[in-house]
């Protein structure tokens, strides 16, 4: 083989540039820490990183959300949980004025004045906000829900929010699902009429009682001095607290599904996190090591060089 | 046999050692250009002996010619080689490119910002009634548009300067195409006269080199003897002495994927016409190929992506009803066309003028109503592109995925193409390249030969001294 000094310079040019690349691919790793640093450096690997980013992105807002949603929730649940103290308040009063041994006309005026007072503290809770929002409006959370009067303005929207993908929860309880036992038949006793089996079922369907209704009705049985009428409120509020019962035992369950699904995001968060740093990031041990070797490959083929940069024969023949 | 006759032997030998120094000096001051095979010098007997009863006696040298020692297979090797490489060397410097334009492994990009689109109006959603959060969900918008026009912009850098090469290698095969006429034409004239142009050769080999890097060409003699190169697809270059040239125009956008504007490459052959997809292999193909192929890919892509965007966000926002009680309001600009969407996506003039134009509700006077908010985050999730195939983000993902593996396959074999080309380049060097030792041992040969020729001559005349000296006595 006919070796030329020109072979010998390529040699060495060409081992030194080597070198000198993966030298400078080791650095570009130990100088950011990632063995990723463009998308050609491994596409698939790139593209589910975004992916990931994205999702803890997403995940970041859930989170998010699911704090907001639980803070609103946690809100309604004290309302109605003061709702229902007030209630059992009522139904104690009423019990004790629902005797003729315990109840005349001075002690029912007396009570009466009370009642009115629960009247205008149910309102003021059925009126109560987070921030600028109305806890019971349903979709009408910039306006009080409920009326002096007692009259429900709000609606029946629930607001949704997404606390995980594609899962979502209602953040609230229109205060109409609150305020009523049965408020399906409050609003649809008209529609029913055009329903087929609904005549025939009208009778069955329960009664709905209404909270701000049913005080006023004490009130004003208290003020009359009707006995039938304070001894029949005793059960509506028993069937009012009962409602309100179920619907904190509805808001409870959500709140703990909240939960649930915000530790399922932090279990979620962690995996992508071991696997991003898997695609991501470089293993400095190996890095460090591996630049070593380079180094003393680069050191060896520079000390190569020298004997392969042999004189010739020319330097002989002076 | 006169004795005259061994001082023209000396002389032949004096003047054979003379041309092999100097061609020996030749290769050693050519050690180093480009191209250039080793050449050697071929004697032969002299034709002119003398005989003498009946024997025949030498009468010296004679130069048979100088050749170079060169390999035709390895040196077509070597073209295909090199336009190979350049091949690869080009598309990486473009792919790279646009790969940065996509790359966000350490930064923000686009990926993130239409996360956070999404991520607005899921907050949004969750506060629909607060002004501050639409002000943000607009900004979000504005900043993810403002995205979608940089990577389009400089896409579109990326194509003028891709085109700016275009035109600058089309110069350059034409500069080569000229000195490639120009050699055939005074190898021609040294060949008829029966000469090696030996030099001239190896500069047409380096030129063809060169002009096979830039495209595919095919070069064939003609039954008249001339060295026709062609462009492979594309029609002759230089055919009989004639000569073509490449020009480019700019032309509007064509259904091969060539963007509006950018340069077609035309012959101004007897046939003149459009080659630009022709053009294949070498630097000016791997131009072509990455400007209509690649970069129109992504770019259409990327339209895509802003166009259903545009659509599908307004479809649901027009349902939506305002604050303000305001109805059929585009949440973006709306755009006719897909083409160029990327670099038209924007915000419509309603919600530029007030942030409070972002219906989030579907019915009126109910500020918490948010199922319109929620219906366009929940579009991050819908498989809105590729015929219903892809999520909004799994098609941007696999942009820039598709993008890192046409550069990365293109990074493996311009590796292992140098590979190759080193490999290449030691065994036509094996072959050709100049060995200094070699030359100057060759020096001192010759050398040796030129003083004991010389004293062959000083033997003779003193031949003829002793033969005049004889009458003297």
């Amino acid at each position: 083989m006919r070796v030329t000094e020109n072979t010998n310079y390529g040699i060495v040019r060409d081992s030194i540039r080597r070198s000198r690349e993966r030298m400078q691919d080791l650095q570009l790793q130990s100088s950011t820490l990632k063995k990723l640093n463009t998308p050609s450096d491994d596409p698939i690997g790139a593209a589910k990183i975004l992916e990931m980013r994205t999702d803890k992105f997403n995940n970041n807002q859930f989170q998010m959300n699911s704090k907001m949603a639980e803070g609103f929730l946690d809100n309604t649940d004290h309302a109605i949980s003061d709702l229902t103290e007030l209630v059992l308040r009522a139904k104690e009063i009423a019990l004790n004025q629902s005797s003729a041994a315990s109840s005349n006309e001075d002690t029912r005026q007396g009570v009466a004045e009370e009642a009115g007072q629960l009247f205008k503290q149910a309102v003021m809770i059925a009126n109560r906000r987070v921030g600028d929002r109305y806890l019971f409006g349903g979709y009408k959370t910039q306006s009080p829900p409920v009326d002096p009067e007692g009259q429900y303005l709000g609606d029946e929207g629930e607001m949704m929010v997404e606390i995980g993908s594609d899962v979502f929860i209602s953040m609230n309880i229109p205060g109409v699902d609150v305020f009523n036992t049965h408020p399906k038949n409050l609003e649809n006793l008209e529609n029913l009429e055009s329903l087929d089996e609904a005549p025939s079922d009208n009778a069955n369907l329960p009664e709905n009682v209404n909270l701000f209704d049913e005080l006023q009705n004490f009130r004003i049985a208290l003020l009359t001095g009707s006995l039938e009428g304070i001894r029949s409120t005793l059960e509506r509020f028993d069937q009012i607290y009962d409602k309100m019962v179920a619907t904190r035992a509805k808001i409870g369950s959500r709140i703990q599904g909240l939960q649930s699904t915000t530790q399922a995001i932090d279990r979620h968060n962690l995996t992508n996190a071991s696997l991003n740093s898997a695609l991501e990031d470089a293993d400095m041990a190996q890095v460090v090591s591996d630049l070593g070797k380079e180094e003393t490959v680069f050191r060896s083929s520079l000390a190569s060089s020298k004997r392969l940069i042999q004189p010739t024969l020319l330097d002989f023949l002076k | 046999m006169a004795i005259p006759n061994i001082l023209n032997t000396g002389k032949s030998g004096m003047i054979a050692s003379k041309i092999a120094i100097a061609t020996t000096g030749h290769n050693i001051t050519n050690a180093n250009t480009e191209g250039f095979s080793r050449q050697r010098v071929q004697t032969t007997t002299a034709d002119t002996g003398a005989s003498f009863e009946n024997n025949v006696i030498g009468g010296g040298t004679r130069l048979s010619r100088v050749e170079r020692v060169n390999d035709e297979y390895i040196e077509k090797q070597l073209r295909i080689g090199q336009k190979d490489l350049s091949h690869y060397e080009e598309k990486d410097l473009v792919l790279k490119q646009v790969e940065d334009i996509f790359n966000e492994m350490n930064g923000d990009g686009l990926n993130r910002l239409v996360s956070r689109f999404f991520n607005e109006f899921r907050k949004l959603s969750e506060e629909s009634e607060n002004p501050a959060v639409r002000q943000s969900v607009r900004e979000a918008t504005q900043a993810m548009v403002n995205d979608f026009h940089r990577i389009r912009n400089e896409v579109n850098e990326v194509v003028r300067h891709v085109d700016s090469r275009i035109e600058g290698y089309t110069k350059e095969a034409n500069a080569t195409i000229g000195d490639i006429a120009e050699l055939n034409r005074k190898i021609n004239v040294l060949e008829v006269a029966g000469g090696s142009p030996n030099d001239l050769l190896d500069k047409r080999d380096l030129a063809l080199k060169k002009l096979g890097s830039l495209f595919d060409i095919s070069m064939h003699r003609d039954k008249n003897g001339n060295f026709n190169v062609d462009l492979v697809g594309g029609g002759p270059l230089i055919s009989s002495g004639e000569v073509d040239k490449l020009t480019v125009e700019r032309t509007p956008a064509n259904s091969d994927g060539k963007p509006d504007n950018s340069f077609d490459i035309k012959t101004t052959g007897k046939v003149p016409g459009v080659i630009t997809h022709q053009v294949k292999g070498g630097r000016l193909g791997a131009l072509v190929e990455v400007r209509d192929k690649a970069i129109s890919t992504v770019l259409s892509r990327l339209d895509d992506l802003a166009f259903s965007m545009t659509q599908s966000v307004n479809a649901i926002h027009q349902q939506g009803i305002t604050a303000g009680g305001l109805t059929h309001i585009s949440y973006f600009k709306p755009l006719e066309e897909k083409q160029r969407a990327a670099e038209f996506i924007g915000l419509s003039d309603d919600i530029q003028a007030s942030a409070n134009n972002i219906a989030t509700a579907m019915i009126a006077n109910a500020p918490g109503d948010n199922r319109i908010a929620i219906a366009i985050s929940k579009l991050q999730n819908e498989r809105l592109m590729d015929q219903g195939n892809a999520t909004v983000d799994e098609w941007y993902n696999s942009i820039v995925s598709d993008v890192g593996v046409a550069a990365q396959r293109n990074r493996f074999a311009l590796n292992q193409q140098r590979d190759i080309m080193t490999q290449l380049g030691k065994v036509r060097d094996q072959i050709s390249g100049v060995s200094i030792d070699e030359e100057t041992t060759n020096l001192l040969q010759y050398q040796h030969a030129f003083d004991a020729s010389a004293k062959v001559i000083q033997v003779a005349d003193d031949m003829l001294k002793t033969v005049l000296a004889l009458k003297r006595d």
